[in-house]
């Protein structure tokens, strides 16, 4: 009797793991489109995760903190000299900058100038990897409760390390513009003065990404900064990307093939900023833009 | 009761998944969930191991930047392949067990990797050098994994301070006979 049970189940093994597998293969099929959207058992995964992320991250950092400070002490009599001697020569360069700070107040005042913040930052905490070795993408400790939306920028202060793409109550998903599904609108050069522009995306290497689409005509050199354009409908314009460290020319009829070194310290971040940036609607942009008039035929 | 302490071993490997690699970069190269998989699976307990698959792959692929569901399609995979192989081959030793979590790391790699390019995604990692460490990565903690796990799920006989594997004796017994035939 128990052998025909047994029997029975092995009986069933093919099944249930044919069962799981096209389960398993739809839901890829469906992850892979690319409509933009969210998964509900992301967000699920995210919120029950946090409650073991956080605590585990809290731990570890103040671990790796002490240890950090211990460590730091051997070294600490002699970065003491060399700083009072740093604090001296800044001393004479405070000097300087206050009464160019002082030139500037007075000038912005005749001028009328208002200094504006163009979006509002919310700091967040990385306390999660990519359980996959696959992939790069990292959770935050903000989630909707504290107003983080699909798609907004996630920078540090090097600059642009990527956009939300799941957003659970509490955490959300961020994926970084090294992957190779990102594609980040950008410009080579200031926005207004240049007109190298191109789309970074991801490449195999982690460390770097790549701009591609740049017109093989436009004067293009290493060591150049990249900014965001602001027309891809997700990144605001003006962000930094990166600095350009290979070029490989291209002609009139072929584009430059140019390999950038990200801005934003992506293996070691651990707090990062969200810009909470929401880029104008489609239907909004389309309609601002009026159509060319045609001209009347004679 | 054995079966509960699997449970809880699978649980709490999404959990070291979920949460090592922020700790230390390393981490990321060991799959803690397949080694469970593959451990329920040479228990030649089959449909708890292709479950265990589904599941735990699940769990991982929700936090993952890849696609929700290759982590559970490999690993579904891997359990029923494990399990069929457990059923006809003699795994009980630890020495014959390095192979095969070798074996199943290597596959589960492949196919994610396969997968995803499949459905046009292009993973972030270099292929040759990720498997490599993987594997690595993987077979030397399965194994350790694996003694942990067989302490843990012996029972002390009466006798002494010894401990037997409480599956050993009763696959041996279901090995005299022929189940095909019985069922007829």
């Amino acid at each position: 009797m128990v052998e025909r049970s047994q029997q029975e189940v092995w009986r069933l093994t093919p099944w249930l793991a044919i069962v799981l597998c096209v389960a398993n293969f739809v839901l890829m099929a469906f992850d892979a489109r690319a409509d933009g959207g969210q998964r509900v058992i992301r967000v699920w995964a995210q919120t029950a995760a946090d409650f073991v992320q956080s605590p585990v991250t809290t731990v570890t950092s103040s671990v790796s903190g002490y240890f950090g400070s211990i460590a730091n002490l051997r070294t600490a009599s002699s970065e003491n000299d060399a700083l009072k001697q740093r604090v001296q020569e800044l001393e004479v360069e405070l000097k300087a900058k206050e009464d160019l700070a002082t030139e500037n107040q007075r000038l912005n005042a005749l001028l009328n100038l208002q200094e504006k913040s163009k979006y509002k930052v919310l700091n967040a905490r990385i306390i999660g990897r990519d359980p996959s070795v696959w992939f790069d993408a990292s959770i935050v400790n903000r989630g909707s409760l504290d107003g983080v939306k699909l798609n907004m920028p996630v920078v540090t202060n090097g600059g642009l390390l990527g956009r939300v793409t799941a957003v659970g109550p509490l955490t959300s998903q961020v994926d970084l513009i090294t992957r190779d599904k990102s594609g980040v609108g950008a410009v080579v050069g200031e926005i207004a003065g240049s007109n190298a522009l191109g789309v970074v995306m991801g490449t195999s290497k982690r460390e770097l990404i790549e701009m591609r689409y740049v017109p093989g005509s436009a004067e293009v050199q290493v060591g150049q900064v990249v900014y965001t354009t602001g027309q891809d409908g997700i990144y605001p314009a003006g962000l930094k990307v990166g600095e350009i460290v290979e070029v490989e020319s291209g002609s009139a009829t072929t584009p430059h093939r140019i390999v950038i070194r990200p801005s934003a310290g992506i293996g070691s971040m651990q707090e990062v900023g969200i810009l909470l940036y929401e880029p104008q609607a489609k239907e909004e942009f389309e309609k601002q833009i009026t159509p060319p008039t045609k001209p009347a035929k004679k | 009761m054995d079966q509960l302490k699997v449970t809880i071993a699978l649980i709490l490997a999404v959990l070291l998944q979920w949460t090592l690699r922020n700790v230390a970069e390393p981490f990321a190269y060991i799959d803690f969930p397949l080694i469970i998989v593959v451990y329920a699976a040479l228990q030649r307990d089959a449909v708890k191991a292709i479950l265990f698959g589904a599941f735990s792959g699940l769990a991982i692929d929700a936090l993952s930047g890849g696609l929700l569901g290759a982590n559970g399609f490999s690993k579904t995979l891997i359990a029923y392949v494990v399990s069929e192989l457990a059923r006809r081959v003699y795994l009980d030793n630890l020495l014959l067990r390095i192979p095969v979590i070798a074996g199943a790391c290597l596959l589960d790699d492949l196919l994610y990797f396969g997968l995803h390019r499949l459905l046009g995604q292009e993973p972030a990692a270099q292929v040759m050098l990720t498997v490599s460490y993987s594997l690595i990565g993987t077979t030397i903690a399965g194994t350790v994994v694996y003694l942990i796990l067989d302490y843990f799920l012996t029972e002390r006989t009466s006798g002494g301070g010894s401990r037997r594997r409480e599956t050993l004796s009763a696959r041996r017994q279901s090995r005299r006979r022929n189940p095909i035939r019985l069922g007829k």
